[in-house]
């Protein structure tokens, strides 16, 4: 596994996702545990009979947010100044890493209490932080186990989905003491509940991602199912938040909508166990928000680019996806895997490779709670790739061949004729080769008596 | 530029066009409320006392504090046996917590409980109670953000259940990071 996050960014998503294939009964359990999720997702949104509504709402309500964000954005920042929060505004990771810093240092803060966040993730901000003196704690159990396994996440939900519990077992045994050899998930959580609680109640500060920011509230919404963000807001002085421009929601209502759907389509959970709303400092107390860009205005430039910052980062799209389930989180080159993360990374992706990570089935629109064309966007980056001169897999050189094969009646009628032929007639050892990657687990298929334009001319023509 | 201006000036160049904000207007599906909330309940872990009312939960509460347990109640008519300490740090020894619920949800089990003093109270403690009134359910979540109000410099928090987790091979644990149980007494 070492081999897989460590090639990050510099190995075409195939090579990747060939290595964690390798092990077979683990790509069996990965894909089975995530369609898990999938089937309670299902349960839960067949639980109520307004699901298709909730879901039309949730994309109206975050299109018009976004097709008005500078009004929603600015009246944001008033309402939370008004409630004592102090705003700032990061055009990129790097700015938002300083103001995170600066905020930090003001306070002399030792260590700092983080639940998750992917846009933190997104700005590589805790080995930033580290490098400066300051002790990053993840909270989150699934966070801290990939924290203290020094692993990236696999997973936006669900982060150490593919670490089974003997590894993890293995792991709290080398870091927190836990008994070698045990690995009941009960015993591991009260372990690290123990171990976090600690952390808690000598933190300097917290640190938590934003779910909604809402506009005419001036108020930032946390959802966690563990209560690691409220432990850490509610018990030092300071509290930071960072969200994305695409986090604003106008209204308490469409807070409402998206709180409906969110956990639904994340775990199947009608709801996350705590879902709170910041309303301004603690007594004594310091509240900081940093509104970041990151690239996101640059997607807004872009028609079918912007409709994924609709997206309420819920994993519905991951845990149904074909490919992710068989090639593991860490196979996108991109902080974000599956397919939201190749609609929001694949322009980071120097392999260009992620937008194939995709058979176009569609499943990943059909689950999304806020309708994210999300199969759309990933053809849309093919097409882009192809502009830029960028398309991997050799296709530059291919492509124009297969497109030219594929216009041509006679060429196209003729070979597929003679590949009937060779597979009646050939023995499959010698015809397996040719089929390439495809061949790899597959059989090669009983050819046809004839040519599906031959069988229309005589069964249905007339 | 500061960056905030440069951010709004970026906004600008959007390919997006103008969408309207939709109508959110949803029906309500006609269920009894107790029963709903009540199996709602079930679902996110937490338990229901639906009978016995704020005299139930003190004869539980003193049960708990001839146990020698720490019992905090912020509920009026209820009386435990710590008083509200001056820092919040001091609350990590609180077996029990005894908060007001102000709202609940039945679809999703959700109880809004809003805390202005030491926020931490309803995490820290180590069992969370909430007296919810019967009059207090809602339906739907649409219903329960239109009644709920956020006093500047608090915390409000929809509770649904105690805290619990998945991570570790998809095993559901109760009692991750927040309260380890959630009893629900209604009156």
């Amino acid at each position: 596994m070492t081999e897989l996050y460590s090639a990050s960014g510099s190995k075409v998503h195939a090579h990747k996702a060939d290595i964690f294939c390798r092990d077979e009964t683990r790509v069996d359990w990965h894909s089975k545990a995530l369609w898990l999720l999938r089937e309670k997702r299902d349960r839960a949104a067949a639980s109520i009979p307004e699901w298709e509504q909730l879901r039309q709402l949730g994309s109206e309500l975050k299109l018009h947010t976004l097709t008005h964000l500078t009004d929603y954005l600015q009246q944001f920042e008033q309402q939370c100044q008004a409630n004592g929060i102090v705003v700032h505004w990061a055009k990129d990771g790097q700015e938002h890493n300083q103001i995170v810093l600066n905020i930090l240092a003001t306070h002399q803060v030792k260590r700092l209490v983080k639940s998750k966040s992917m846009l933190t993730e997104e700005c590589h901000m805790n080995p930033f932080l580290e490098q400066h003196g300051i002790e990053v704690v993840d909270t989150d159990l699934g966070e801290r186990i990939i924290q203290l396994a020094n692993m990236p996440p696999s997973h936006i939900v669900v982060p150490a989905i593919h670490m089974k519990k003997q590894e993890v077992g293995d792991l709290f045994h080398q870091q927190l003491g836990t008994k070698k050899g045990e690995s009941d998930p009960l015993y591991l959580t009260r372990a690290a509940r123990a171990h976090l609680r600690e952390k808690f109640l000598t933190a300097d500060a917290a640190m938590t991602g934003v779910n909604m920011a809402i506009a005419d509230q001036g108020a930032v919404v946390v959802c966690t199912n563990e209560g690691n963000a409220d432990m850490g807001a509610n018990l030092p002085k300071l509290q930071l938040h960072s969200m994305g421009i695409d986090k604003v929601v106008p209204n308490m209502d469409a807070a409402g909508v998206l709180l409906r759907t969110l956990a639904r389509n994340a775990t199947g959970q009608p709801i996350t166990t705590y879902s709170s709303f910041y309303r301004g400092p603690q007594q004594d107390g310091e509240m900081h928000v940093i509104i970041v860009d990151n690239g996101r205005t640059e997607m807004m430039k872009d028609k079918i680019l912007a409709e994924s910052l609709k997206c309420i980062r819920c994993g519905g799209c991951l845990n149904t996806c074909p490919v992710y389930r068989r090639s593991g989180g860490y196979s996108y080159n991109y902080t974000i895997p599956g397919p939201i993360g190749i609609a929001v990374g694949a322009k980071e992706d120097s392999t260009h490779s992620i937008p194939w990570a995709c058979t176009l089935c569609g499943s990943c629109t059909y689950v999304c709670p806020t309708k994210v064309p999300l199969d759309k966007i990933i053809a849309h980056h093919r097409r882009l790739k192809a502009e830029s001169k960028t398309l991997p897999y050799g296709k530059s050189g291919y492509m124009p061949l297969v497109g030219r094969f594929m216009a041509s009646d006679t060429m196209m009628n003729t070979s597929m004729s003679a590949a009937r032929l060779a597979l009646r007639v050939l023995p499959g050892s010698l015809l397996k080769p040719f089929s390439g990657a495809w061949g790899k687990y597959r059989e090669l298929p009983v050819a046809p008596e004839s040519s599906f334009a031959t069988w229309y001319a005589k069964n249905r023509s007339r | 530029m500061s960056s905030k201006n440069s951010i709004l000036s970026a906004l600008s160049q959007s390919a997006l066009t103008a969408h309207p904000m939709p109508n959110i207007e949803v029906e309500v599906t006609p269920q009894p409320l107790v029963e709903t909330f009540a199996a709602s309940l079930v679902t996110v872990a937490g338990e229901l006392h639906q009978h016995g009312g704020l005299a139930a939960l003190q004869a539980k509460v003193d049960e708990l504090m001839a146990q020698k347990l720490q019992v905090l109640s912020l509920v009026e008519g209820v009386s435990g046996n710590r008083q509200v300490p001056n820092t919040a740090h001091e609350l990590a020894d609180i077996d029990y917590a005894i908060l007001a619920g102000e709202l609940g949800v039945a679809e999703n089990g959700a109880i809004w409980v809003s805390q202005t003093q030491h926020r931490v109270t309803p995490f820290i403690c180590e069992n969370l109670i909430l007296a919810l009134p019967e009059k207090a359910l809602v339906a739907n979540m649409h219903q329960a953000v239109n009644q709920v109000s956020l006093a500047q410099g608090a915390l409000g928090v929809f509770v649904a259940g105690p805290s619990k987790t998945a991570d570790i091979e998809q095993a559901l644990v109760v009692g991750a990071h927040g309260a380890c149980s959630l009893q629900v007494y209604l009156y």
